[in-house]
Parts: C-alpha cells; sequence; structure tokens
C-alpha cells in the first residue's frame, strides 16, 4: 500500500507529563483513531496503527518539542492534519506542526532542557553549587549498561550549559546533553548529580525539554 | 490546593499518571455551579476500578446532570498511600483534586467481599472516622451499593446509606432529594429519614437486630416509623432504553479490561445454583442490535479503542446474538476494530463464533464446565452435557486452538470423590480428542489448563444454606484431583486460596456483629485483601479471635430452611420458597429449566408485572 510518512511536533506539559513512554504509545494510538484521518496500519495477523518515537521523553518531564512518526495512505493537507489530529488529544498534549520528515532517528545528536531547580531562600547557594560542581574535572556518575553492568562514567565533557538565571528561591539552567543512540544522558542524571554533589535539598524540581538536536548542530525535524 | 503537593510526591511512586486525573473524557465542572458534589469510590486500585463498567455507567449519568459533579476516586497503592499519609494529603477526587472529605457524598461500589477492608481504609485516609455514628453533620453522607450489599449487614456500622439493585434512577432521585434539603438546611438525620422513603434505600441505623441463643438472627426490625419493614432492590424496566455512556474516560496506564465495552444484556437465564449474579441481577432483559450497535460505534468513536467488548452474564444468550454481530462486525471490521465475546457458554459455542473471535486474536478458549461429573452438574443446575462440552472442544481444535482453560468449583454441595476424579477424567478426554482430531493444528501439543476455585455459599442463592468445606476436606480433594491426572505434561492444574475463600464465606453471609472483626481487622493492617502479595489471613484470624467471633459459625454452618438470615428484611424478588424449592431439587440432582424454556416461578416476574418472556 502507498504510504506518506510523516512526523508530529507535539508539546507534553501539565498533567501529561506523567504519561510514560509506552502510555505515550497508547495514547497516541487512540487519537490518531479518534481523528479519523486515513492513517496507515502495520501490516500482518494484527494490525496496529504504526508509530515512531525518534526520541523517548523520561517520565515527569514536560517538552515543548516532541516528535513523532505515523504514516497516512492518502494525499493529505498538512495543515488539515495538524488541526484534526490536535483536536483529538487530550490534556497536555498538543500537535505544533506537521512535516515530512527529513533526519532519521540516527541522526539525534543533542537535547536541550531548561531545568528550574526551587528551594526556598537559596537561590544563590544553588548557583555556587553548581558552579562548583562545574568547577570540577571530573563528575563521576553510575551508568548502566545492559552488556557490563554497571559502570563509572564521567560525564562533565558532555555537560553544555547555555544558560543559568538565578532569583532569590530557584536556579534556572539551560543546558544540552547528548541524546539519541550512540550516547544518551537524560535531564534526571544531571539533577541528581548535582542534588547529590551540592547537598542541597531542593523543594521541586521542573524539568523541560525545549529543543532536539541532529549530531551536526541542526534542529531534528 | 492539593495539586502542588501531590505534584511534588508523584515521581516517587508506580504508575503516577493514576493519581493524577485529566484523562481524556474525564468531567471537569465549576464548583460554585454545582449543588451535589459525589465521590465516586472504587474500594480497589485504579486499574481494577477503571475496568468496572458499573462505575462508568453511574459516572457520566450523574455528570449528564449540570448540576450534579461526580468525580472518580480510587484505593492508593501502598507506596503512594504511605506518601499521602507522610505528607498529610487526604484522599482526594480525581478530576478536581479537592479532597473528599468536602464532598456532599462518598458512594463506594461494593463488588467483592474482599475489598471491605478498602473501604474503611479510604475513609480513614479522606481524614473521616469511618464508623457513621462518629461522622458528624458536617461530614458527607457515606452510601453504597453493588452486588455484596444484597448482605450488607457487615458494613452496616460504616455506612450512612445502602442502595440495593440497579442504581441508574434511584441515584439521581437520592441525589435530587439531598440537593432539595440541602438548600434547606436540613440535618444529616432529617434527611436520612426523607430518604428511606425512596423505594431501593436502606438506611441500617433505622433498623435493630436481635438475635436468638444460638446466636442466629431473631428478627431485624425498624426503629423509626418511616422505614419499611421490607427494602425492595430497584429495577430498571426497560434496558433498550436506559441511560448508556456515549463516552469512557480513558486511562493512560494499561487498566485491567483496557476496552469499550457495551452491555448487552442484563440477568441470566441459566439459574446455575451457585451463582449469586445469576439470582439478583434478575429479571433477564436485553438490548435491541439497533442499540448494541449504536452505542458500540460511539464509544468506539469518542475513546479511539481498538477493541469492542459485548459484555454481560452470558452473552451468548443474547436472543439477537448472529444478527447482531453481524451488524457490528459491518462497522468493526471496517475500522479494524477487534470483537471480544466473554461470557460464552459452551453449549452456544458454534463455528460462526469461534470465526468471529479468531478474527480478533488466537488466544486459548475459556470454557466453565464447574464440576467434573453429569450428576454434579445437575445438582448445580449448569446445564452442560459431556458431548456438549467435548463438540465445542473439536469444533475449537479444527478451528486451530491447542490451549483450552477450564474452569471449576471444589467443595460444591454433595460433591464426592467420584465427581473430583472426574475433572481429571473430563481433562484427559479433552487430550484424546484432540490427538484424534485429524485436522487439528500440526506440529503442536494440546494445553488444558484446569482452574479450580473453592465454592462459597452466598445469599439469594439456593446454596445459602449450605455449608462450605473446611480447609482439610478441600486440601484432600485437590491432592485427589492432582493425583488422578495422567497426562502431566498437557494438563495444568491450579487453585485459588482457600484462605481467600474462607474469607469470603464468612463476610458473604455475614450480620452485623461482624463489622467489628471488620474494624479490627483494618486495625491491625489488613488491606487490598483480594490482592495475593497483600492478603493477611493470619491478622484477619486474629481479629476473629479478638472479636470473639466464631469463623465456623458463618462459614461451615448448615442453616435450616426456616432460619432467619442477616439479610431476610432485603427483598431481592427472589422468593425464600423458590430458594428452598431449588435446593431440593438440587439434593435430588434434579435440573431446573432455562427461564427461557419455562418459568420456574423465583418471584421476579412480580416486580416487573407480569412474565419475563413471551409478552412481545
Amino acid at each position: 500500500m502507498e504510504k506518506t510518512e510523516l512526523r508530529a511536533v507535539f508539546e507534553k506539559k501539565g498533567r501529561a507529563v506523567y504519561i510514560s513512554h509506552l502510555d505515550l504509545f497508547r495514547t497516541m494510538q487512540r487519537a490518531l483513531k479518534r481523528s479519523k484521518l486515513p492513517v496507515w496500519y502495520s501490516q500482518g495477523f494484527n494490525p496496529h496503527i504504526y508509530l515512531n518515537f525518534p526520541l523517548a521523553l523520561s517520565l515527569g518531564v514536560s517538552s515543548s518539542t516532541e516528535y513523532m512518526d505515523f504514516s497516512v495512505t492518502e494525499e493529505v493537507d498538512l495543515e488539515n492534519v495538524r488541526k484534526r489530529l490536535d483536536a483529538a488529544m487530550p490534556d497536555g498534549l498538543s500537535i505544533l506542526d506537521i512535516a515530512r520528515p527529513i533526519y532519521k532517528n540516527k541522526d539525534i545528536g543533542y537535547a536541550e532542557y531548561e531545568i528550574c531547580f526551587e528551594s526556598r531562600g537559596a537561590g544563590e547557594k544553588m548557583l555556587s553549587g553548581l558552579d562548583k560542581m562545574l568547577a570540577a574535572e571530573t563528575i563521576e556518575i553510575d551508568k548502566r549498561s545492559k552488556s557490563k553492568g554497571t559502570v563509572k562514567m564521567d560525564i562533565r565533557p558532555y555537560i553544555d550549559i547555555k544558560d543559568k538565571k538565578v532569583s532569590e528561591d530557584t536556579l534556572t539552567v539551560s543546558i544540552r546533553l547528548p541524546a539519541g543512540g550512540d550516547l544518551n544522558i537524560n535531564s534526571n542524571v544531571f539533577t541528581e548529580v548535582f542534588s547529590e554533589i551540592s547537598g542541597i535539598k531542593f523543594d521541586s524540581v521542573c524539568a523541560k525539554r525545549t529543543k532536539i538536536l541532529c549530531k551536526n548542530g541542526e534542529k531534528f525535524i | 490546593m492539593l495539586k502542588e503537593q501531590i505534584e511534588n510526591i508523584l515521581l516517587k511512586v508506580r504508575d503516577p499518571s493514576r493519581y493524577i486525573g485529566g484523562e481524556l473524557n474525564s468531567v471537569v465542572k465549576d464548583k460554585s455551579k454545582v449543588d451535589v458534589r459525589f465521590a465516586f469510590c472504587f474500594p480497589d486500585s485504579y486499574d481494577v476500578g477503571m475496568s468496572h463498567l458499573g462505575m462508568k455507567i453511574l459516572y457520566s449519568l450523574k455528570n449528564k446532570r449540570e448540576n450534579f459533579w461526580c468525580e472518580r476516586v480510587f484505593a492508593p497503592w501502598e507506596d503512594m498511600e504511605k506518601l499521602m499519609r507522610e505528607n498529610n494529603i487526604p484522599l482526594y477526587a480525581l478530576e478536581s483534586l479537592d479532597p473528599i472529605r468536602e464532598f456532599d457524598f462518598i458512594g463506594f461500589t461494593v463488588q467483592y467481599e474482599l475489598c471491605y477492608t478498602n473501604i474503611l481504609n479510604m475513609l480513614d485516609l479522606a481524614g473521616l472516622p469511618v464508623k457513621a455514628k462518629d461522622r458528624t453533620d458536617d461530614m458527607p453522607i457515606v452510601v453504597a451499593g453493588g452486588p455484596c450489599i444484597c448482605d450488607p449487614e457487615p458494613l452496616a456500622d460504616f455506612i450512612d446509606l445502602f442502595i440495593l439493585g440497579e442504581g441508574e434512577e434511584v441515584n439521581l432521585e437520592l441525589m435530587d432529594l439531598y440537593a432539595e434539603m440541602k438548600k434547606q438546611g436540613c440535618s444529616k438525620r432529617e434527611f436520612l429519614s426523607e430518604a428511606a422513603k425512596i423505594e431501593g434505600i436502606y438506611i441500617p441505623s433505622f433498623y435493630d437486630v436481635s438475635y436468638n441463643e444460638d446466636g442466629t438472627v431473631a428478627a431485624v426490625l425498624p426503629n423509626v416509623p418511616y422505614a419499611p419493614k421490607k427494602i425492595k432492590k430497584r429495577i430498571i424496566k426497560d434496558l433498550d432504553s436506559i441511560y448508556y455512556p456515549e463516552e469512557f474516560v480513558v486511562p493512560y496506564c494499561e487498566i485491567v479490561h483496557d476496552r469499550a465495552v457495551v452491555e448487552v444484556l442484563r440477568g441470566c437465564i441459566r439459574g446455575c445454583r451457585f451463582c449469586q449474579a445469576g439470582f439478583i441481577y434478575r429479571p433477564f432483559r436485553e438490548k435491541s442490535s439497533e442499540t448494541i450497535c449504536r452505542q458500540t460505534r460511539s464509544l468506539c468513536e469518542s475513546t479511539g479503542y481498538e477493541e469492542v467488548s459485548l459484555s454481560s452474564l452470558s452473552t451468548s444468550d443474547l436472543s439477537s446474538i448472529e444478527q447482531t454481530l453481524n451488524m457490528i462486525s459491518e462497522y468493526t471490521d471496517k475500522e479494524k476494530i477487534s470483537l471480544s465475546l466473554p461470557s460464552m457458554r459452551i453449549d452456544r459455542f458454534s463455528n460462526e463464533l469461534m470465526e468471529r473471535l479468531k478474527a480478533v486474536r488466537k488466544s486459548g478458549l475459556t470454557f466453565a464446565p464447574e464440576a467434573g461429573t453429569q450428576r454434579l452438574r445437575d445438582v448445580i443446575n449448569k446445564n452442560i452435557t459431556e458431548d456438549e462440552i467435548m463438540r465445542a472442544c473439536k469444533i475449537a481444535f479444527e478451528g486451530g486452538y491447542t490451549a483450552v482453560k477450564l474452569y471449576f468449583m471444589l467443595g460444591l454441595p454433595t460433591e464426592t470423590d467420584e465427581d473430583i476424579v472426574g475433572i481429571a477424567e473430563l481433562a484427559e478426554n479433552i487430550v484424546d480428542l484432540y490427538y484424534q482430531t485429524p485436522n487439528r493444528p500440526k506440529g503442536w501439543h494440546v494445553s488444558i489448563s484446569i482452574s479450580c476455585a473453592t465454592f462459597v455459599p452466598k445469599p439469594f442463592t439456593p446454596f445459602e444454606f449450605e455449608p462450605q468445606a473446611s480447609f482439610e476436606e478441600i486440601t484432600r480433594r485437590q491432592k485427589l484431583l492432582l493425583g488422578s491426572i495422567r497426562s502431566k505434561k498437557r494438563i495444568n492444574v491450579s487453585w485459588h486460596n482457600y484462605k481467600v475463600s474462607i474469607l469470603e464465606a464468612i463476610l458473604a453471609r455475614g450480620d452485623r456483629r461482624l463489622g467489628e472483626a471488620i474494624y479490627e481487622a483494618w486495625k491491625l493492617g489488613c488491606k487490598f485483601d483480594s490482592w495475593d502479595e497483600c492478603y493477611k489471613y493470619e491478622l484477619w484470624m486474629k481479629a476473629f479471635e479478638k472479636t470473639g467471633t466464631d469463623v465456623d459459625f458463618y462459614a461451615h454452618r448448615k442453616r435450616s430452611y426456616d432460619e432467619v438470615m442477616p439479610w431476610q428484611h432485603l427483598d431481592h424478588y427472589i422468593s425464600r420458597d423458590f430458594l428452598v424449592r431449588e435446593h431440593k431439587k438440587a439434593m435430588n440432582g434434579e435440573r431446573t429449566p432455562n427461564c427461557r424454556e419455562k418459568c420456574s416461578g423465583c418471584g421476579v416476574s412480580k416486580a416487573i408485572g407480569g412474565a419475563c418472556f413471551g409478552k412481545d
């Protein structure tokens, strides 16, 4: 069957941040079903709506740019698809754009996050804690790997801080981390190691993914 | 607002999406614009409760009314409960995230006896006293309905008001009355006094129970003039036109029954003598093919579910089953929606039905012969013959199935060793049949699973007089069954935990005095009793001992035909005369034809003003 591949750009926020990756799969399949778009089904004994998420998002992290690939069996108007799919979305998920994919999953190299740490009255303390951590030559973490079990890994070279903003109670960090199949460091890894090294107990931590980038630094689409 | 506090703990618990609401089709209203707020509580985890059809129906029904807001509440799993208690987060409803102690009503649907301790725990987690007498006028009215409420006496200490029978009409009547009386500033007592006059409403505090010297109930009598001597259950007369949701709340995490469900009929024509549902949901009423199709379509479209189940106690008894399936599959085939038909009877299994099921998924088939010999199947009125079982299995094997699951009960009245050995023989015969079927699936062996429950005598069944078999006896019978299996590679036997079944037996036919034991068990730490990993038999036994409860009296005692049952004042339209008649026939191994063939005079036709069948 003829099919056209499409890539949806969507936002995940509010209560939707508690939808796990596996659950998001089902959620999107149902939304596509409700949208009545001419969606392509995987062939076989038990056909299902084909979906691909180029990069998973950790539970609890919001995002302004997530991607989801699916296919349609008819020529469609992209803006019309966006509208119909967006109308079928549950609370906290919205479709920002529908595009024809240019890059492949394996082209993904980085992701950027905005992480807001909150601790009453401790804005400056958090900032100096962060600077101290970053001044160290190495930042070692335990990384689980399928073949070797837990291994030590230095993540300092991979932490690329783009911006820091401090207020009385908060520290907001914009950060670029490696993402994709070769090396993936979740924002949670950074959050945990910061908490551990600085010894600060945060009242809350809010992380948001703001960009997904290719290895060549271009915006993934 | 609790939201922030909740969000701070959510990432520390398993499946957090269960605790934050916001699912598609969940109903959010402006609380300043509603008259009555109802917290609909399912006393089990989210994934179990969200699968329950009755809750979906009543949730949508109440929310259809502009001035009512019904929200969902489930029992938080242990990890969540611990964090809620540590952070002083009271039990809240999923739509508003408001504490349920601020609501007008807290309503529990009580589907099985093993959730009683969860009811207490949820009230406590809400910040309310668990006993009705300790709750003041500024606290919500606590109500309960569902199948266990046909003997609600063990819960009488904890609940203000019970709802008997089907809820679609009576729930709205109750909420309307409340809205009216709230405006007038009436007290809880005044409201309950008025509510007692609504058919189907039972206020336990308006009744006194007296006991005989031997511990049996002497009488249950009203202590106020406006409470009726007998409380009648509610019945929806026309199922075809009754409200049915056009949408379901679609959960994010996987739940037990994660699909669209269309209820196709209520009641059951079969009259299996062990089956409480078969009697308390009478009379038999069906929906038309058109209604079923319309409801299937609107539910699938509003949810995006890829599977729809036609649900009932016995879906193959739907008189228009073939026509309905033809009509529905026109839609479901086109939309790639799979169709599932639970609760199939062996004797209604046909090539055509199988083809429909196969189009969905080629998993195993499940049948429930319930007993191993014809004699015992006649005793329990499971009108199925060995020939019918064999015929169904043959169709299945020829159709490519290699796995069959069979449900049985151990400890049925009059059961002998011969009946136990009969279970093994039946399974062996099915194994032989498989290898004798020339066009069976090539290159595959057959796999038979035998699953044995322990028989639990239930109120409003002809076996309500019967004792439950003892632990020693059931253990002996289980061993006998295992020893009788020859094809150990092909036949696999499993059973339910007897220590769970005995608790069910005690609570199912309990009286008000059991309230103390339930309270004690909860105090000792019992909750989620239906979950193997949470069930604490020793603590329950300790609670019974501490409260002076004689386990044998409730579980293992034979009742006489004229004993006053603890639920005698509740009228489910199933007459005692009928139950005695059926019990006597059972003891003689005599069968009773199904309701379609011949009316057995159970008493329910009285409620609908004439015969259940043959009126059209």
